[in-house]
C-alpha cells in the first residue's frame, strides 16, 4: 500500500497515542448540510487538535469549503441553508440558534480565497476589528495593529504608509493584511478557505511560512486543492469527497499509507 | 476522548466574559435599532401610496356623491351652475398621449437603432448623453418653448397645410379641421412626443444591450443587414421590456402637466378636430385649483386628479410587469 | 465571383437597409435638433434679461423693473428641506431593502411600489400634500412645499441607495461578518463606504429631478410676491413664478420668466453633468 509520492512529507509529529492525548479544540459530529432540499455534507465527523494545522483536501464540490464555512457559521448570512449535528468549540455546540454569531466569529476568523480589505486605510483596516471589542488608549492601539502586521509577516513592508489605502498593496500584500486583520481581534481558531490561489508563487510560499508560525498560538484548518501544499504544511489531513469525510489522519499517513482506496487514488492523480 | 461533562453540555454556548460581553450587548442593540429604523423607512414607502390615494378619496368624496359615477361621462364643466363632468379632461388626457406615442415611439426606436447600430463609436457616448441631458429638461421649460416659439411657427407654417391638405378627405377634415390656433390638442401631443422621446430612448436603448453580442454576431455572420438584425434578432428579443418603456413613456405622458398646460387651450369641451383646444386633466388642475371656489369644484378637481392616478397606476405596474419579466429573463 | 449580390432579392434587402438606416439618421438628427433648438432659443432669449438685478431684486409688479431674488431663493431653500426630509428616509429604505431584507418578500413589493411612485404624476402628489397639510393646517406653506418635494426625492434615493448597495461584493460583506462585526456596523463602515459615490449621485439625480418641478408647488407652497424667510407662509418658487409671468401679458414678466427658465435649466443640466462625472470615477472599490 505504499506509494511514490513526489511531494516533500513532515516528518510525524506524534505518536498514535500521543494524538489520542491531544486538546480537540473544534468537535465536527455528524454533521449534515443543505442547500435547500439538496443534501451538501453528509455525516461528517472530524476534530480540529488545539495548536495544529489541519488540511481539508478533495476535488471540486467535495465540500470542503461548505465545512469550513459552518465552522463561524457565515452561511448564516444566506437563506435556505442549514445545518444539522453538532460543532462543539472547546465542548460548545456552536450551531445552536441561541449563539452569539459575532462572538463566534471574533472567537472563529476565517481568511477567503479573494483578499477582500475594507476601503479604508492599512491602519484602520486592522484598528476597525480591534475597536469594535476593546476601547484601547492610542498608544496601545498602535502597538496591536503593530504586532498583528508582524505576526502576519508585512510590517516590515507597510510601516510607512500605514495611511495608505488597504487597495494599493499588492495582492499577496493584500491577502497578509487580511490575515493581519484576523489575527488583531485575538481568535481562538483560524479558518483559511484557500488563502494562496488567488496569489503568484512567491507570496504563497510567504503565507506557508506564516502558516508554521501562526500556529505556535492559533488552531488552524486550511482548505486547499493543492496538495503539495497541504503536505507541507498541515499536522492533520482530512480528504473529502463529494460531501462525505472519506479518510481523517495524520498527514504523514494520509499521504504515505492511506487506509482507504479513494484517497490513495485521489493522491496519485487518478482524478480529480 | 469527549470529557463526560461536555456530553451532558451540548446546549452550552460559547460564551463572552468582560468587555466583550459589554460589546456584544452594544451590537445586539445596535442591530435591532438599526434594523426596526431601516424596515420602518422600507414601510413608509409603502404608506405614502396608500396614503396617497386614501387623501385622494377623501377629497374628492363631495364630487362622488353630488354626481356619481355620471361624473366620468358627463362633458359639462360649469362652475357658475357647479356642474362637473370629467369626460373632456378624460378625452384630452388620452387623445394628447396617444399622440405623443404615435409620434414618439416610432422616432424613439429610429434613435435607439441608430444608436446601439449604426452609429459610430465614437460618437455613441456623446449623442447618447445628449439624448438623455434632454430626458432632464423640465417640463416647464418645454411648455414656455411650445408656447412662445412652437406654437405661433405652427400656427403660420403647419396648421394651415393641414387644414387644407385634408379638406377634401371625408372623416380626416373632420380631424384637421380649422380655423388655426396654433395652440390645441394637436400641439400638445407634439410637445408630448418631444418629452416623451428621450425616455423611451434610453429605455429602449437599454434594453436592446441586453441582447447577448453573439446572437447579433450569428446574424451578422448569416450575412443580415443592420435593419434585418434590428427587425429580426434584436426586437423579437426585447419585445416584452419594449413594451415596458413604451408603457412608461405612456404613463409619463399621461401625467405630464406643465408641457401641457402651456400650449392645451384650456377648454372643457370635446370637439372632433385635434387641432381644437381642449383640456387635460393635469392641466384642468393646474389652472383651475387654487381659483376654485367652493367645496364642489375642488372636490371635482381633486376626483379628476383619482382618476389621473389611478389610469397611470394601472399602466405604470403593467409596464413594471413587463420589464421585471425582462430583467429577470437577461439576469438568468 | 459572386452569386448573391446582383439578385433582385439581395437589391430589394439592400434597398429596404439603406432606408431603415436613412430613417433612424434621420429620426436622430431629429431628437437631436429638437434639443439644440430649444437649448438656442432658451439662451438667446433667457440671457437678454439676465443682469445683476435678476439676482439682487425681488419679482416686480408688471410694468416695473426686478428680479428673481425671492424666487431663486425660495428654490433654494424649499430644494434643500426637501433634501433634508427625503434622503434619509431613503437611505434608510433602500439599506433595508438591499441589507436587512434583501430576500424577503417586502423588498419585492417595496421596490414595485417604489418603481411606481418615481414615475407618478407630480401634480397628484401636490394634491396629497394640499389634502393632508394646506387643508389641515388652513393655509398654503412652505413646509408643504417641501414636503411635497420630498415626496418626489423618496424614490429616486431608495432606487439609487438600493442599487449601489446590491453592487457592494459580497466577498467584503463576508469578510466583515467573519470578523465578528454586527450588520450594522457592517452597513455603516463597509457597505455604506464603498457605495458612497453611488449615494451622492443618486441625491444629485433627486435634486436635478425636483429643481424644474412646478406642479407640486402650485398649491402647496403657492407662491409670494415678497421676500420672505417664513417656511410657514407660501414661499416664492422660481417654477410656479415662470408660470405666473409667462402666461401673463405683461412683456417684462415674460422676460423675467425666459431668464429665469434658463437659469432652471443650467442648474439641472449643471447637476445632471455632475453626477454622472462622479459615477464613472467612482470605480474605488
Amino acid at each position: 500500500m505504499s506509494l511514490a509520492i513526489h511531494t516533500e512529507v513532515k516528518e510525524p509529529a506524534e505518536t498514535p497515542e500521543e494524538t489520542a492525548k491531544l486538546a480537540e479544540k473544534v468537535s465536527v459530529r455528524r454533521l449534515n448540510f443543505y442547500y435547500g432540499a439538496y443534501r451538501a455534507l453528509s455525516d461528517i465527523n472530524v476534530n480540529l487538535y488545539q495548536n495544529k494545522v489541519t488540511a481539508f483536501i478533495g476535488p471540486s464540490g467535495c465540500g470542503k469549503s461548505t465545512l469550513l464555512r459552518i465552522l463561524n457559521r457565515i452561511y448564516d448570512l444566506y437563506p435556505n441553508q442549514r445545518a444539522d449535528g453538532e460543532v462543539l468549540l472547546d465542548g460548545a455546540n456552536v450551531l445552536s440558534p441561541k449563539q452569539d454569531l459575532n462572538l463566534l466569529r471574533a472567537k472563529v476568523g476565517m481568511v477567503f480565497q479573494k483578499p477582500t480589505p475594507f476601503p479604508m486605510t492599512i491602519y484602520e483596516n486592522i484598528a476597525f476589528g480591534v475597536r469594535l471589542y476593546e476601547q484601547l488608549p492610542k498608544a496601545d492601539l498602535d502597538a496591536r495593529v503593530e504586532d498583528s502586521l508582524k505576526r502576519a509577516a508585512l510590517w516590515e513592508e507597510v510601516k510607512d504608509k500605514l495611511e495608505a489605502s488597504g487597495l494599493s498593496l499588492s495582492g499577496g500584500q493584500q491577502q497578509r493584511l487580511c490575515i493581519a486583520r484576523t489575527v488583531a481581534i485575538r481568535p481562538e481558531v483560524i479558518l483559511l478557505d484557500e488563502p494562496c490561489s488567488a496569489l503568484d508563487p512567491i507570496s504563497t510560499a510567504k503565507i506557508e511560512e506564516l502558516i508554521d508560525v501562526l500556529k505556535r498560538d492559533y488552531t488552524i484548518a486550511i482548505v486547499t486543492h493543492n496538495m503539495q501544499q497541504a503536505a507541507r504544511t498541515s499536522d492533520f489531513t482530512a480528504f473529502m469527497y463529494l460531501g462525505e469525510l472519506v479518510e481523517f489522519d495524520e498527514t504523514t499517513r494520509i499521504f504515505t499509507n492511506p487506509r482507504q482506496q479513494r484517497t490513495q487514488d485521489y493522491i496519485t492523480g487518478r482524478f480529480g | 476522548m469527549m470529557d463526560a461533562a461536555v456530553a451532558g453540555r451540548d446546549i452550552a454556548l460559547v460564551h463572552a466574559e468582560g468587555k466583550r460581553a459589554t460589546a456584544l450587548r452594544r451590537f445586539r442593540r445596535g442591530d435591532i435599532a438599526f434594523k426596526s429604523i431601516t424596515l420602518v423607512s422600507a414601510i413608509t414607502v409603502l404608506v405614502l401610496l396608500a396614503g396617497v390615494m386614501v387623501a385622494l378619496l377623501h377629497g374628492s368624496l363631495p364630487a362622488w356623491r353630488a354626481f356619481g359615477l355620471g361624473f366620468l361621462t358627463s362633458e359639462s364643466w360649469n362652475p357658475v351652475t357647479e356642474k362637473f363632468g370629467a369626460l373632456p379632461a378624460i378625452y384630452g388626457t388620452v387623445v394628447t398621449s396617444v399622440i405623443a406615442m404615435l409620434i414618439g415611439v416610432p422616432v424613439s426606436l429610429g434613435i435607439a437603432f441608430f444608436l446601439t447600430e449604426i452609429c459610430p463609436e465614437r460618437l455613441r457616448r456623446t449623442i447618447g448623453t445628449a439624448i438623455e441631458l434632454l430626458a432632464g429638461i423640465p417640463s416647464i421649460i418645454y411648455g414656455i418653448w411650445g408656447l412662445f416659439v412652437f406654437a405661433p411657427w405652427f400656427q403660420v407654417h403647419v396648421q394651415p397645410l393641414l387644414i387644407d391638405t385634408f379638406a377634401n378627405i371625408p372623416l380626416l377634415n373632420q380631424l384637421f379641421a380649422g380655423p388655426p390656433y396654433g395652440i390645441g390638442m394637436l400641439t400638445a401631443g407634439l410637445i408630448l412626443a418631444i418629452m416623451v422621446l428621450p425616455f423611451i430612448t434610453s429605455i429602449t436603448r437599454e434594453v436592446f444591450e441586453t441582447v447577448p453580442p453573439v446572437l447579433k454576431e450569428a446574424a451578422y455572420g448569416i450575412g443580415c443587414t443592420r435593419w434585418e438584425v434590428i427587425r429580426r434578432v434584436v426586437i423579437p428579443y426585447t419585445r416584452v421590456g419594449i413594451i415596458g418603456g413604451v408603457m412608461l413613456g405612456l404613463g409619463r405622458a399621461l401625467g405630464e402637466t406643465m408641457a401641457v398646460t402651456f400650449v392645451i387651450g384650456n377648454a372643457h369641451r370635446i370637439v372632433t378636430s385635434i387641432l381644437a383646444p381642449g383640456t387635460t386633466i393635469s392641466a384642468s388642475i393646474a389652472n383651475e385649483f387654487t381659483e376654485a371656489v367652493g367645496e364642489l369644484y375642488t372636490s371635482s378637481l381633486i376626483a379628476l386628479g383619482l382618476i389621473l392616478f389611478f389610469i397611470t397606476f394601472v399602466v405604470l405596474a403593467a409596464a413594471r410587469l413587463m420589464l421585471m419579466r425582462i430583467a429577470m429573463k437577461a439576469g438568468n | 465571383m459572386s452569386s448573391v449580390s446582383a439578385t433582385p432579392r439581395y437589391r430589394r434587402r439592400r434597398w429596404r437597409n439603406r432606408l431603415a438606416t436613412t430613417l433612424a439618421i434621420a429620426a436622430a438628427g431629429l431628437g437631436l435638433t429638437w434639443l439644440v433648438l430649444i437649448l438656442l432659443v432658451l439662451v438667446v432669449k433667457g440671457v437678454g434679461g439676465l443682469s445683476l438685478e435678476v439676482f439682487t431684486e425681488m419679482t416686480p409688479p408688471p410694468g416695473s423693473a426686478g428680479g428673481l431674488l425671492n424666487a431663486i431663493v425660495g428654490s433654494l431653500l424649499l430644494t434643500i428641506l426637501a433634501v433634508l426630509f427625503g434622503t434619509p428616509l431613503g437611505i434608510l429604505a433602500g439599506t433595508y431593502m438591499a441589507e436587512y431584507g434583501r430576500y424577503s418578500k417586502l423588498t419585492l413589493v417595496v421596490r414595485f411600489i417604489n418603481d411606481i411612485l418615481l414615475s407618478a404624476p407630480s401634480i397628484v402628489v401636490g394634491l396629497f400634500v394640499y389634502e393632508i397639510m394646506v387643508a389641515q393646517m388652513g393655509h398654503f406653506s412652505a413646509w408643504a412645499g417641501a414636503v411635497a418635494l420630498a415626496i418626489l426625492v423618496i424614490p429616486v434615493v431608495v432606487r439609487t441607495t438600493e442599487d449601489m448597495l446590491l453592487l457592494v461584493p459580497t466577498t467584503l460583506r463576508e469578510a466583515s461578518a467573519a470578523l465578528g462585526v454586527p450588520q450594522w456596523l457592517v452597513i455603516r463602515h463597509v457597505a455604506y463606504r464603498a457605495a458612497r459615490a453611488g449615494m451622492i449621485t443618486g441625491v444629485l439625480l433627486a435634486v436635478a429631478r425636483i429643481t424644474g418641478e412646478t406642479a407640486p408647488l402650485l398649491f402647496t407652497a403657492l407662491n409670494n410676491q415678497f421676500f420672505s424667510w417664513n417656511l410657514n407662509a407660501p414661499m416664492a418658487s422660481l417654477p410656479v413664478v415662470i408660470f405666473q409671468f409667462a402666461l401673463s401679458p405683461y412683456e417684462d414678466w415674460q422676460q423675467l420668466a425666459w431668464t429665469g427658465a434658463l437659469l432652471i435649466t443650467v442648474a439641472v443640466l449643471g447637476l445632471s453633468i455632475l453626477a454622472r462625472a462622479l459615477s464613472s470615477k467612482k470605480v474605488q472599490i
